[in-house]
């Protein structure tokens, strides 16, 4: 791993440490603190991948593309809370994406579908990752005012509706790029039936019913936030089979 | 033995509120409850403290079982968790009690209205008497100097803001929702003042009576509405209110289900002012239905008392001092009596005697008999004025009862020797 590489994991890992910090004793500037640390984390890795970019870098590219996601998020609905989430799930990914070997490419891997199941399935992955830490934060917010006990965790949570409803957000979008990348992925490769593909299949008819299910019979909340985990956990699956079926060595070079 | 102070009862600190919404006294009973306390032995003064959060009988009696038969008039339910309080530490809960340092929200300005209507009651219908009357009057007018002397009622929050604030977090802005304010009492008053001020849209006001439900919904610019279309209400409500007298729950888990079903999963927050409570409990199970009680409340409003923690010493220190003056007075004006008889048994005694030896000494001259009178006057002062001093002193102590015991002083003397 390259320095700046190494410079991103140890801002995401001490926003992750302040976000955490921040949820136990809620200072005011802890957040602040987080964020940039987030942003400066985001900014060295952004830099890793523009002075050496290459294919199997895309669990990079997904990471990176969550953190931007949060940031965003955080800086349109205020969402520090999320960040103690999102934060260790970039940390614990970061380690993988950088581990990958250079196994080979799938055919025609310089094709226009190529670069719209990478760019589709990255940004896919990463809106449902963020929709995964939001899951968990309303998860947890609900069990404490169903539980009669609003806690520490409630207290800094914005509404569990406006949770519910930015979950939906990044839920469709995550869908309608995770439906591009698999369209695109049978271009890609068509023959291709494996694990990764399997995973990412039930991912999609999972998050296909929660769609369906949302926008048919108003599916919300609980419910909602349990799929999305499903779904998050099988698209998980379905990355694990891909750093499997690419055998996993060091990469360098990012 | 001489009346004291007693006070009998339990509150959200002994009791859950499924106990306390069964041992609650509805307003057309009080009377009846205080004949009933009144019949009791001993018991001469009586006053009975019921709101959603308590239950408390506040008496004066005498005899060492009044106490546990007051403990036993409210049933069998309460036992377990009734607090018997006599003496100095009745007066001191009773003062606690009215400035708020015993409530659930500690320093909320309902229960002060509340006690003063439960001894107004008490008076009314004479089971109230000077004693109670007395420590009434001190009991209001230290809650009155809590309240202006220190800040624990500005940082206050009632039980309505704590529900509101609770909404927030499941709904998020409450501008533009929709709230149902189920029955019309003071409750649902402040709770649609609440709503109003987080901007709530539409406030409808459902009632058992249309008139009370259609001069409440006047009062606060909403809507009156009828509570037999209540499935359709909490189909339409983000927020529903519950406060009615009903002993039957209102709102059921069916009803919530069927409501959240037909709303498409918005969630709903069901706020339950009522004791007995409105809504079935087990409605708090159904997806997206958040149900929170007045126990539910307290404990969430318990969060802000840490807050406040130096208010409510000085509170507590106004307390103190006032409770201390009623007590001073209280020994003073008990110890009096104990004086007079002593000093009148003493100069009876000292008359007779005076009058016996000017009959054996045979005839004097006035002025013989005069001084004879006058010494005897000076012996009962002389012997007198140390015990006078103690008893002023350490007035309603053990010594005015020791006093009492040892010169075999009754409360009747006066009138005994006055007519022997």
């Amino acid at each position: 791993m390259s320095l700046l590489v190494h410079l991103a994991l140890i801002g995401y890992a001490a926003a992750a440490a302040v976000f955490s910090v921040w949820l136990i004793r809620p200072r005011a500037a802890l957040p602040l603190v987080g964020r940039v640390l987030l942003l400066a984390g985001l900014c060295a890795h952004l830099g890793s991948l523009a002075g050496a970019w290459h294919g199997r870098q895309v669990l990079s590219l997904l990471v990176a593309a969550t953190v931007a996601g949060y940031l965003a998020l955080d800086w349109l609905y205020r969402l520090p809370v999320a960040g103690a989430f999102v934060a260790p799930i970039v940390v614990a990914a970061m380690v993988p994406a950088h581990l990958i070997s250079s196994a080979a490419h799938p055919a025609g891997a310089r094709s226009a579908a190529l670069t719209v199941h990478v760019v589709s399935s990255t940004l896919g992955t990463a809106a449902l990752a963020l929709a995964f830490g939001l899951a968990l934060v309303y998860l947890g917010g609900e069990r404490q005012l169903k539980g009669k006990h609003p806690g520490r965790l409630s207290a800094r949570l914005p509404s569990l509706d406006a949770i519910d409803r930015i979950g939906w957000k990044l839920v469709a979008w995550g869908f309608v790029l995770l439906s591009a990348a698999i369209a695109t992925g049978r271009l890609v490769s068509p023959f291709a039936l494996g694990p990764k593909q399997g995973f990412a299949l039930a991912a999609w008819a999972l998050l296909a019913l929660l769609v369906q299910a949302r926008l048919v019979a108003g599916w919300r909340g609980r419910r909602a936030a349990l799929l999305v985990v499903g779904g998050f956990a099988l698209l998980a699956g379905s990355l694990v089979a891909l750093l499997a079926s690419r055998g996993v060595a060091p990469a360098g070079g990012a | 033995m001489a009346p004291t102070f007693v006070d009998v009862g339990l509150s959200h600190k002994q009791a859950p509120i499924a106990v306390r919404e069964r041992l609650a006294v509805p307003k057309d009973e009080l009377p009846a409850r205080l004949d009933a306390l009144r019949s009791i032995a001993g018991v001469r003064e009586a006053m009975l403290v019921s709101t959603c959060n308590r239950i408390e009988i506040f008496a004066v009696a005498e005899g060492a079982n009044a106490g546990a038969e007051l403990a036993a008039s409210l049933g069998p339910l309460a036992s377990p968790h009734a607090v018997v309080r006599n003496g100095d530490e009745a007066v001191r809960h009773l003062f606690r009690v009215a400035a708020s340092l015993d409530s659930m929200v500690i320093g909320e300005a309902q229960i002060l209205g509340q006690v003063k209507e439960a001894a107004a009651l008490a008076k009314s219908t004479g089971a109230a008497g000077p004693l109670l009357d007395r420590a009434l009057s001190r009991a209001v007018a230290a809650a009155r100097r809590v309240r202006t002397e220190t800040a624990i009622g500005r940082g206050a929050v009632s039980l309505s803001s704590v529900a509101v604030e609770l909404a927030r977090k499941v709904l998020g802005d409450l501008a533009g929702r929709t709230a149902l304010l189920i029955g019309a009492g003071e409750m649902a008053t402040l709770a649609a003042r609440e709503l109003q001020g987080a901007g709530v849209r539409e406030l409808l006001v459902a009632n058992r009576s249309m008139a009370h439900a259609a001069e409440l919904a006047r009062q606060i610019g909403g809507v009156a509405v009828s509570l037999q279309d209540l499935p359709a209400l909490l189909e339409r409500a983000d927020v529903a209110v519950t406060s009615t007298g009903s002993i039957e729950p209102v709102v059921t888990r069916a009803m919530m289900a069927q409501a959240v079903k037909a709303r498409r999963f918005r969630p709903v927050f069901l706020i339950d002012l009522a004791v007995p409570r409105n809504v079935e409990p087990s409605a708090n199970e159904v997806e997206n239905v958040y149900v929170y009680d007045l126990d539910d409340l307290e404990r969430v409003a318990a969060q802000n008392r840490d807050l406040r923690g130096g208010e409510l010493g000085r509170a507590e220190a106004i307390v103190e001092e006032e409770l201390r003056t009623f007590l001073a007075a209280q020994r003073e004006r008990s110890g009096v009596p104990v004086l007079a008889r002593l000093r009148q048994r003493a100069q009876s005694i000292a008359e007779g005697e005076v009058e016996r030896a000017l009959a054996t000494l045979g005839p004097l001259s006035d002025r013989q008999a005069k001084s004879v009178r006058a010494m005897a006057a000076a012996i009962v002062n002389k012997l007198l004025h140390a015990p006078t001093q103690r008893l002023r002193d350490e007035a309603g102590g053990p010594l005015g009862t020791a006093a009492a015991e040892l010169f075999d002083l009754r409360e009747d003397d006066g009138a005994r020797e006055r007519a022997g």
